[in-house]
């Protein structure tokens, strides 16, 4: 099946790929004519002919010849590797596009090492896959037929010899070799597997290795994983050499053939005694043309993994969304949860018959412990997931009929926002990439980011560094703030964007954050209670429920829980 | 030459692999040499019209010369890969080694991705690499050099062109490889550029999605790629450049050979047999240069990645210092005293934007307790904790535990004492249990879900199909933040014997209601031990023994909690945000 998904795909480039096999079939053929006319020509000279010019037409074919060869197989590689590197700047694509549909599972799906085997395995094995074992096959199969009829053309006998000479040499054997070798590289690639994985948690929890004083035994492990790759390796190794022993023999045998089938053709009369040589010389560009291909078949399971890993990503097809021109955000949002119900799994409801009214412009903070689905609200506002039974209205509209649209309506500022390893300019820029100049400093100054960045070496050209780590906890979220504020949408969710940050740059962040969306509605996704005095309206989720709603005077007039709840998380009470 | 990593000899025994090599390159191609002698001279034999059967012995030697020379590859292939094998291995636990030395903020510098990619693939290059030396360099210089001196013996003008060949050749790939390996080196930065780019992308895809950018992204992705393959193609052209210069030489000589040897052969200055001797040798002559040229990139890839490791295993530490002290078993009468330590970053690159991560501390403790690190984001609190835990380096000032002076404690005696939880912990893909067992590998499966109900893992365990058996970290089921942190918490609570606990914010990622419902099972887990907690959770300070207040890396205030409510250090640090909250 996947085979077929890599024959639709290589029949993008049905044109280039074929010059290409054209090409590369010329090389062989001028190799095996180069030499032919070469024996020739030299045993033709032998016989001292009376005039220089009976040597002329294979002096010239013997030029010709020689010239073509290279060339051939000069413009055989140019063209073969570009298709390959387009095929894989596609293949790139199609493996972003076919995660970005699912991203926002995406963590529970792909394990950042098997991203990475993805990226450097699957991708690049494709090219080595076509380049060493489709390329060299469908060109090895073309020589051989044209070998085979040549042959044929002299004698039936001879082609039918040379046929199962040839088919044990280029069919045969690499067929045992895929077999055999097959599995043990299957195993091997399996461990390899087992490497990068190991690897990539102990790179990631590399302190805990050292404290537990685990590392040696994590080294220790990691070295019998790979002591056993190696032993894999070694026998199949070690398969190789046997065979690639066995082949020569073959190669020896159609040396003999040929030999005693020309000397018989001579001795019969039907070639001239010249041609013997001729023959005999262009077995050898013909064997070093076939030569890699056992071991070629032989790795062919290595890329089988890959080819099915890919063929199984599917590019999504564009949902159906509505223009949003047609919907009219000058007006502002409001937002209406109606009798809500989400669960992902029946037995356990995360949020039940949930009515909940968004004024424009109001700024509301969702309260509750972890796990209550405060994070659902803002992925059903989103229309990232659907509402089990009810719905979730913007002015009106169904919150899942927007589709990306949607982030030109929703800002989300999140607990770890992601900051790209490029400079800081760019990672604000994303926000709205085609903001003037204006609007971008308008937006860093809001997000009270100038002090930092002027400190910065090169300014809004330094670098971030992988994943933000060149900036605090509390820098990394400004940046991203500048970043929701340059895009300046009507909502802004804040899912709890202060989650570890020390309390006084809390309190700055929550500070640039309210003055910064005066005219915005605001969502606060938090667990902490500090700041809510500040707020329009609080809503209290427990147990899929709304269990409290009103202003922070109200509910502290009201509800004892809230209390507790307010002084245990603010100051004075250690006092 | 270009191709040979510098020191590569000094590679374990890489002198005898090489000499064992060059006696098999030089029997071979006394084979290769054999078999064209007598293969020409069956020709000859047959051209002449003699009977096949006279030639038989001919065919016979030239067979069993053509057996030899594969029993000899056959040697060949085993010894380089027995060799390439060992090197690799060695070098794979040696680089491997020395990024625990380094540590955790080099591997963050340098990339985890990369790291991980030059362990495993780069490693696998630096393999084919010797393999390729042993085998195709060996040959390059060996096997020409024997068939054309024989050539000079039984026709020294042919001898003469292949030689004259060969100059032109090696000119030739000189240049053009001096070139592509310029190209090369670009294309491997831009390809790890690459690399990082799309690694990167895929991280970030969730904060693009939120953006609405992840569908126009792809374009960038494209885009990166279509720029990387337009680099690529411009490295390969002169590449291939300079394989077709090498091929069209070869053939060439090999098309000007024959025809002077037809020259002569019709003068009658030559005999055929010695002639198809040579024009059977030709090609073989040949064969060496143009094997290794089609695995020029490989080599090239392959110093890379050797020249990659190496720099990483010559990566030294800041200071270089070794600590060799021997630290006892912190107890109530022990001390641990800093001495005006600063703290740098960027200290393993010469960066010029280096700033104090920790400037001129100086603090004493004798004895169980536990202090409290507070302070603002970036005042240095896990800076502080990092350098407890002897991962990273001073540049100035000491350390000094029950009277051992020491410029870090990088040292396993000490960090063996030591529980360390961070902000966010690291899940390793395995089990539940396995998770938290990671400091006592031994502990019993009781022992572990004792140690799980005192973290308030139960509420998760209830939900879980599989209980402690529960396969977890990236390939298993997601953690929340919190229930990380609880999982750390277990692994601490499962070692009551480590007597050094480091908290780096752990309950930063846990909410109000949970915090309180871990926090008189954490006080029951300090009772006894060293414990430094960074923390902005101000609550905490009430049953703290001590304080240190650390402002832009300095310590700004020490002394007990009580004190620390009076002091106008505090005044300031508090009333900014109580300010600020009851202003609005």
């Amino acid at each position: 099946m996947s085979i077929l998904w890599l024959g639709t795909y290589l029949r993008c480039y049905r044109g280039q790929l074929i010059l290409a096999t054209l090409l590369g079939l010329l090389s062989y053929c001028c190799a095996l004519g180069l030499m032919f006319t070469s024996g020739y020509l030299i045993s033709k000279a032998g016989t001292r002919p009376e005039n220089i010019l009976y040597l002329m037409l294979p002096v010239v074919m013997t030029r010709c010849f020689g010239i073509a060869r290279p060339t051939f197989r000069y413009l055989e590689r140019l063209f073969n590797h570009n298709v390959v590197l387009r095929m894989t700047s596609k293949l790139r694509a199609i493996l972003y596009r076919a995660l970005e549909a699912k991203s926002l599972s995406i963590r529970n799906m792909h394990r950042t090492g098997d991203i990475l085997s993805i990226l450097s395995d699957d991708i690049e094995h494709l090219q080595n896959f076509y380049l060493r074992i489709i390329f060299p096959f469908i060109v090895s199969l073309l020589l051989f037929v044209v070998v085979v009829v040549v042959l044929g053309a002299f004698s039936l006998a001879l082609a039918l010899l040379m046929l199962v000479l040839l088919v044990v040499m280029i069919i045969v054997v690499p067929l045992l070799s895929y077999a055999i070798n097959g599995a043990r590289l299957v195993k091997q690639q399996e461990i390899r597997h087992e490497l990068y994985t190991s690897l990539t948690d102990a790179v990631l929890g590399m302190r805990d290795l050292l404290y537990s004083g685990r590392s040696e035994s994590f080294i220790s492990s990691y070295e019998q994983t790979d002591d056993c790759s190696r032993f894999h390796l070694s026998r199949s190794r070690s398969f190789s050499r046997r065979r690639d022993f066995t082949w020569q023999l073959f190669s020896l045998a159609i040396l003999c053939v040929l030999l005693i089938w020309s000397n018989m053709l001579v001795i019969n009369n039907r070639i001239e005694v010249n041609y013997i040589a001729a023959f005999v010389l262009a077995v050898f560009p013909l064997i070093e043309a076939f030569a890699p291909l056992p071991e070629a078949s032989g790795n062919i399971p290595l890329y089988e993994d890959s080819v099915k890993r890919l063929s199984t990503l599917e590019v999504p097809q564009p949902a159906s969304t509505i223009a949003l021109s047609s919907f009219n955000l000058t007006a502002g949002v409001t937002i209406e949860f109606k009798q809500v119900s989400f669960h992902y799994q029946p037995e356990k409801e995360i949020l039940h018959d949930i009515n909940l009214h968004i004024a424009n412009g109001e700024k509301i903070a969702i309260l509750g412990a972890s796990g209550t689905g405060k994070s659902t609200l803002s992925a059903l506002i989103r229309g990232d997931v659907t509402p089990s039974s009810g719905e979730v209205l913007l002015n009106g509209v169904s919150s899942s009929h927007f589709g990306h649209e949607i982030s030109s309506i929703v800002g989300v500022l999140n607990q770890k926002p992601y900051l790209f390893d490029t400079t800081i300019g760019n990672n604000i820029s994303l926000g709205s990439p085609h903001a003037s100049r204006q609007e971008l400093e308008a937006a860093i100054e809001q997000s009270g980011l100038r002090e930092l960045i002027e400190t910065l070496p090169h300014g809004l050209d330094t670098a971030v560094e992988e994943a933000g780590a060149r900036f605090s906890g509390g820098e990394r979220q400004r940046i991203a703030l500048a970043r929701i504020m340059l895009k300046n949408t009507p909502v802004v969710i804040l899912d709890e964007p202060t989650v570890g940050l020390d309390p006084r740059t809390e309190a700055k962040l929550i500070r640039t954050i309210l003055s910064g969306f005066s005219q915005t509605t605001l969502l606060w996704i938090t667990h902490h209670l500090r700041g809510m005095e500040q707020m329009d309206r609080i809503v209290f989720l427990e147990n899929s429920h709304i269990i409290m709603d009103g202003t922070h005077s109200q509910l502290w007039a009201k509800y004892e829980h809230y209390r507790t709840l307010y002084q245990m998380d603010s100051f004075q009470n250690m006092l | 030459m270009a191709i040979f990593a510098k020191g590569w000899w000094q590679y374990n025994k890489a002198k005898s692999y090489v000499t064992l090599l060059a006696l098999i390159s030089f029997a071979q191609a006394l084979c290769i040499i054999t078999q064209a002698y007598f293969l020409a001279k069956t020709i000859f034999g047959l051209w002449q019209q003699d009977s096949l059967v006279s030639q038989v012995f001919f065919i016979i030697y030239f067979s069993l010369a053509l057996i030899c020379r594969h029993v000899l590859s056959f040697l060949r292939t085993k010894v380089t890969d027995w060799y390439s094998s060992e090197v690799g291995k060695t070098l794979r636990q040696r680089l491997l080694n020395k990024l625990f030395v380094l540590g955790h903020s080099f591997m963050v510098k340098e990339g985890t991705g990369n790291m991980v990619t030059l362990n495993l693939e780069g490693i696998r290059r630096i393999e084919h690499y010797f393999a390729l030396i042993g085998s195709k360099l060996v040959n390059l210089f060996i096997i020409p050099t024997v068939i054309i001196i024989f050539c000079v013996v039984i026709d020294w003008k042919s001898a003469l062109t292949m030689f004259l060949a060969l100059p032109v050749i090696i000119t030739f790939m000189i240049l053009l490889g001096r070139v592509a390996k310029a190209r090369a080196t670009a294309c491997y930065h831009y390809y790890r550029r690459l690399s990082n780019h799309f690694v990167d992308t895929l991280r970030g895809l969730e904060t693009l999605k939120l953006l609405g950018l992840s569908k126009n992204y792809a374009h960038t992705v494209d885009r990166v790629s279509e720029n990387y393959r337009n680099a690529t193609m411009s490295t390969l052209r002169i590449a291939f450049v300079s394989g077709f210069s090498l091929d069209f030489f070869a053939t060439l000589s090999i098309a000007a050979i024959a025809l002077f040897l037809g020259i002569r052969l019709i003068d009658g200055t030559l005999s055929l047999a010695p002639a198809l001797t040579v024009l059977i040798l030709a090609p073989e002559y040949f064969a060496p240069i143009r094997e290794y040229s089609g695995d020029y990139h490989a080599t090239l890839d392959g110093k890379k990645a050797l020249d990659e490791v190496e720099r990483i295993l010559n990566t030294i530490q800041p200071s270089g210092n070794t600590n060799s002290q021997k630290y006892a078993t912190f107890n109530q009468n022990s001390t641990i005293m800093l001495n005006n330590i600063s703290v740098a970053s960027g200290q393993y690159q010469n960066n010029t934007d280096c700033h104090n991560l920790l400037d001129n501390i100086s603090f004493s403790w004798c004895g169980f307790g536990k202090i409290a690190v507070i302070g603002d984001s970036g005042a240095g609190k896990s800076s502080l904790i990092e350098l407890l835990g002897g991962f990273s380096e001073p540049y100035s000032g000491e350390i000094v535990i029950d009277g051992l002076k020491s410029h870090h404690l990088n040292e396993k005696s000490w960090q063996e004492q030591i529980i360390y939880i961070p902000q966010q912990p690291t899940i390793f893909q395995a089990t539940l249990a396995e998770n938290i067992r990671f400091y006592a590998p031994n502990a019993t499966a009781n022992a572990v879900r004792q140690a799980s109900t005192k973290a308030g893992l139960d509420e998760l365990l209830s939900e879980l199909p599989r209980k402690l058996d529960q396969l977890v970290g990236e390939g298993g089921r997601a953690l929340s933040g919190g229930e990380e942190q609880r999982v750390a918490l277990a692994r601490a609570f499962l070692n009551p014997h480590r007597n050094i606990l480091l908290f780096d914010e752990p309950t930063a990622h846990v909410d109000i209601e949970t915090e309180y419902q871990l926090k008189q099972n954490m006080l029951a887990l300090m009772q006894n031990k060293l414990v430094f907690l960074a923390t902005h959770r101000l609550h905490w300070l009430k049953e703290m023994d001590w304080v240190i207040l650390l402002k832009e890396g300095k310590l700004n205030w020490q002394g007990y909690p009580q004190d620390l409510f009076k002091s106008s250090e505090f005044k300031s640090l508090s009333f900014s945000f109580y300010a600020e909250n009851e202003n609005s």
